[in-house]
This record gives C-alpha cells, structure tokens and sequence, in this order.
C-alpha cells in the first residue's frame, strides 16, 4: 500500500518538475529571437533607384559627383555609391550599395550587356558573390574585374560572367541611363547582390 | 602562518593528494602547458586591450581625424608605453596557443593516448581547440581596420553558406549583416567574455580528467617499472620546471612582441571601399587554398532550395569532415583494457602514415593559398595536393613498415582506424 503511494508521489513531482522545466525552456525562445538582430532602414541604406546619380566611394574626389569625363576609357573601373539627387542622400549606408563604373568600348560589350549601358558605361554590383569582398581590382592587360580576396575574376563585357575563380555567378548589372553629362541609375539590380548563402544560385531575374 | 591556515583549510590533505601528482618527464608533455601558457598570457594582456578598447563603429574624431571608434582606440592603444608590444604578445600568444594545442594534438593521436580511458579528454581537446580557433577569429575583426573588415566579412559569408541556418547563423554572431553598428558590440562579448569563460571552463575540465585518469606513460616507464607511475612529483620538481618554462615563454613571446610589431593597423588604415590584399594566419590558410582552387561552379542541390555551394563545401564541410572524423577516432579505434603506456608511433604504421598525410593535405592546400605568388593553376594545385596526400602516406607506410616492421599481431591496437 504504501510502496504505491510512494510511486504515485514519485510520478506526480516528476511530471510537475518535467512540465516546469519544459514550460520554462519554451519560454527561453523569446530570449533567443530576441538576438536576431535588427535591419534598420534609413535613407542611406536604401537601394538605388531610378534616377540615381553616382558618387565616388574613395579617393580625392570621395563624394563628388561622377561625370562620363570621370571614367577613363577602357577602365579601370570606379568605385561609387548611389546618390538621390533631389534629397541630396549619398546611399553608403549600405555596403550592398557599393558599384563598379566602367567605360567599355560599346563595340565590345556583348548584346545583352549593351542593353544596361549608357555609352558604353556599364554598372556592377561590387559585392563579389563568392563571400562578399568588394570586387575591387582591375586587370588592365586582359580589362577584367578580379576580386582580391579568392581571385574571382569576372568579364565586365559579357554581363559580369565568371571567368576565374570560385565565384558561383556574375555580379548583378545595373542598368544605366544618360543624364547631361552624367551616368545615371535606370533601375535596381538584374539579380540579388552579394553572397546567396545557402541557396541554389538564382541570376537574370530583373528586379525594378 | 601555514599551520593557521592548514587547520582551516586542511592544507596538507590537499597538498598530500594532489602537489604530489607525478608528471612524466619526456620533452613531448610540455606542449599542453605552453597552451595554457598562452592562454594566461591572451588573459592578462587581454586585459589590459579592454581597458582602453571601445567597441563601437561609430566615427570618432582623433587626432585630427575621423576614425571609426575602435580603430582609433587601438591606435591609441600602440601609443601607449607598452601598448604596441602587448598587444603584439597578445596576437603572437594567440598564435602559440592554436599551435601548441594541434601539435599536442598530434602528439596524443600518434601516441594513441585518445584511447579507453582517455575518450572523453580526447574531445575535451578538441572542443579546445576549435574554441581557441574561433575565439581567435572573433579578434580579427576587433581592431576594425581595412584588414579586419575583410577577413570577417569572408567569415560571415562562410558561416551564412551553410544551407538553411547560414544566414541566421552568421547574423547571430556578427549581429546583422556584417559590418552593422551591432557587429562590434556583438563580437566583442563573445571575444572577451563568453568564449573565454567557456575555454576556462573547457580547460578546467580538461586538466581534473588529467588528474583523475593520470598521464599516459612514456615508453621508457613500462622497460624501468613495469606497472608503476613514474613522474616527478607536481611540487616541488614540475612545478619549478613549469615556472622557468612559463618565464622562457614570456620571454620569447615578449622579444617577438616587441621586435615585430602584430597586425600594424596603421599601415592597414580604417575601412575603405575597395579590398585590400589580405591573406589569412596561417592556422587558415589551407581553408583560404581550398577555396581559392575549389570550383566555384561546384554546388550540390538540397531540398527546398538550398544547395551546398562550393563556399560551404570548401569552407565549412572539409574542416568539418576532419573534425567529425577526429570526435569518432576514439569509438572505432578501440581497445579493450584501459591504456597506461603511450604507443609508439612505428608500431601503429597506418594512423601514422595517415597523420602525416594529413599534415601534406594541409601544407599543400596552404600551398594553394599563394596561388597567385607562385602563378600555379588549379589543376597543378589539385595534383600537388592530391598526389601529394597519397603518396606521403605510401612512402611513410612503407618506411615504417620496412624498418621497423608490421605492428606484432595480438598487441592492443592492432585494429587500426579503418
């Protein structure tokens, strides 16, 4: 009789102690999603948009805004971020923001690529694919982008394609349109910019 | 004093049970303490870093400047008497220690001490050592200079290929899409204070198995005593030889300290928009070669619509394989009696010739690392490491076994890893 009271009271503070314990580890996933940190949106982190005209990202001439005249012939390539020219906001809240302008021969430049050119200008995403290093050197013997970090290297004529190296697919091209004397932005990025992590690679898809 | 004391705290019981420990005396056991001498020094020096170390990103004027915070607080670190060359000792030391731990490592895997009893110190050692190497990682990205920045950004990328949990992952520990305002905040917790209370933690367990399960004996011990533990005792022999040793490591670690400068970050300079060249320490060069030579066209599909790209693969799934294979070497690699003697390593010629395999693997694909230096291409690459790894351990398997002959059948251990 009493060796099955025993078991009884054994069982109940087991299962009170097991529902507390369960209860309290449920309740600790609100601290947990709590560590996902959080996007801020202000205006410097925004994407391009149409219209956008370009700023130098480094150098002397940081901030000031890109002429055609800026751009050597033939490369290198010049690293800007985009500024909307009404609020006057330079966009480098974003390190996504960050693009490759290069002046091409447009007699060079393969079909599709002509299509997002202004003058032979073309516009990359400098966010290398591969594990986000900015794609920022130039070879000028063969005018091709190479990533420093993996020595990915991508062929600004034919739509950014990988040509070297680990990276998955080409930096997404941003389409470019003419403004005076000024390189302008004519849409957001043809494919998701920087490392897709985990994913099968998508590219082409043209976001607006 | 001491009898106060000892009527209190029962100091001779203490004294009687654990100052006597005997260490065996062979040149090869010291390479643990110089890894927990290098841990005291990353603490001490550590230090001294968050006393003047601000963890922010935030653009701060200093001297005439606008600096990100923590870029200009370390260089206000370098002008400090001293400052530059603790710091220095502070780097150099986390170098020791990552090297210390895997040639440890090496020396328990060829002298098969991961064996029954040891199984549990054997993973204890290599949580250590993952820790170690990850905790070094979260201090690259502290100094926040053009270097930094770029290293922990190939981190973060890394860490968010993993399929499905990547992305969480990588922000988890880099608070968002690294470098956010978070970021620094972030690692710096993890830098100076979670990862190092879980590695004393670590370590703490590592040495009272140590204690209870005693060292494994050197060779020699079993011809002189057969059956007996032979060591100097804790105190005073070993722990006179431990302080000269920790006093040689200052010494040695402050000369470099203080004669080669670590990590300049003013040469490096604050973050800039372009890459600069930057090439890993060496203990992940052979990752940084893999990834380099890894084709990038590589992807295994997955469920869903994930995938396994050829970062994950080269970044995340080779050192994982490594280490999934290193935590099962205990539980296949078995023997019935627990271990008390060291094995040698030419009566073992398989796990050998496979650790020096290893070791080629891991130099060749560093190799890889300076691709561009020595204008190698990819299929070069691939044959030198291939090759390389095969044919290091044939030639060691062969050596081994032609002089000193096949391991005596009936002898524990004859059941190689397979």
């Amino acid at each position: 009789m009493s060796k099955k009271t025993d078991t009884t009271r054994r069982a109940v503070v087991g299962a009170t102690v097991g529902v507390g314990l369960g209860l309290g580890a449920i309740s600790m996933l609100f601290p947990i999603g709590a560590l996902k940190p959080k996007k801020l949106e202000t205006p410097e982190t925004e994407p391009p948009k149409d219209g956008d005209v370009f700023v130098f990202a480094e150098g002397d001439k940081k901030g000031s805004e890109v002429t055609f005249d800026d751009l050597p012939k033939g490369g290198p390539a010049v690293l800007v971020f985009p500024k909307d020219p009404k609020t006057g906001v330079v966009k480098s809240g974003e390190r996504n923001n960050l693009i490759l302008l290069i002046r091409l021969d447009p007699g060079e430049l393969s079909p599709e690529t002509a299509e997002y050119a202004a003058d032979g200008t073309v516009a990359y995403s400098a966010i290398c694919t591969h594990l986000g290093c900015t794609v920022s050197e130039w070879v000028p013997d063969e005018g091709v982008l190479l990533c420093p970090c993996h020595k990915g290297i991508y062929d600004p004529r034919k739509g950014a394609e990988v040509i070297g190296g680990p990276p998955p697919r080409p930096l997404p091209a941003l389409p470019l349109g003419v403004e005076g004397n000024q390189p302008v932005c004519a849409g957001g990025f043809t494919s998701p910019v920087g490392v897709v992590a985990g994913l099968e690679p998508q590219g082409g898809s043209c976001a607006v | 004093m001491y009898r106060w004391l000892d009527e209190r705290l029962s100091l001779s019981r203490l004294n009687k049970k654990y100052m006597r420990k005997a260490f065996p005396v062979h040149h090869s056991f010291f390479l643990g303490e110089i890894t927990m001498f290098s841990f005291i020094t990353l603490v001490l020096t550590g230090v001294f870093l968050t006393f003047n170390y601000e963890p922010s990103i935030r653009l701060v004027k200093y001297m005439g400047r606008e600096l990100p915070a923590a870029y200009a607080s370390i260089l206000y670190i370098d002008s400090l008497p001293f400052g530059a060359v603790l710091r220095s000792v502070h780097h150099w030391s986390a170098n020791v220690m990552i090297g210390a731990a895997f040639l440890h490592m090496l020396r328990i895997l060829v002298s098969g001490a991961y064996k029954k009893p040891r199984e549990i110190n054997w993973l204890l050692g290599l949580a250590l050592l993952g820790l170690s190497v990850v905790t070094a990682f979260t201090g690259y990205s502290l100094p926040f200079d053009a270097f930094s920045v770029t290293a922990t950004q190939i981190g973060y990328g890394i860490g968010a290929s993993m399929p499905y949990i990547g992305e969480w992952v990588s922000q988890l520990i880099f608070g968002g899409e690294y470098p956010t305002l978070h970021s620094i905040p972030r690692v710096y917790s993890l830098h100076v204070l979670w990862f190092p209370l879980l590695l004393l933690a670590l370590i703490g367990a590592h040495m009272l198995i140590m204690l209870k399960q005693k060292h494994t004996q050197p060779v020699y011990a079993e011809k002189v005593a057969p059956g007996k533990i032979l060591g100097v005792p804790m105190m005073p022999q070993q722990g006179f030889m431990m302080g000269v040793l920790f006093l040689l490591y200052l010494a040695v670690v402050f000369f470099i300290g203080g004669s080669w400068i670590a990590h300049p970050v003013e040469a490096f300079g604050p973050p800039t928009a372009s890459t600069p060249a930057v090439k890993p320490d060496w203990y992940f060069l052979w990752i940084y070669g893999i990834l380099q030579i890894i084709p990038g066209d590589l992807k295994i599909p997955l469920p869903f619509g994930a995938a396994m790209n050829s970062e994950f693969i080269g970044g995340v799934l080779v050192p994982g394989l490594l280490g999934i294979a290193a935590v099962l070497l205990p539980f296949l690699d078995v023997r019935k009696t627990k271990q008390r003697y060291m094995e040698l390593p030419t009566r073992h010629p398989v796990r050998t010739s496979v650790t020096f395999a290893l070791l080629t693997f891991m130099l060749t694909t560093s190799l890889a690392g300076w691709k561009e230096e020595f204008g190698f291409s990819n299929g070069q690459l691939w044959t030198i490491i291939i090759v390389g790894t095969l044919a290091t351990f044939l030639v060691s398997y062969l050596i081994i076994t032609s002089y000193w002959g096949q391991a005596p059948k009936g002898e524990a251990g004859e059941l190689e890893e397979a």
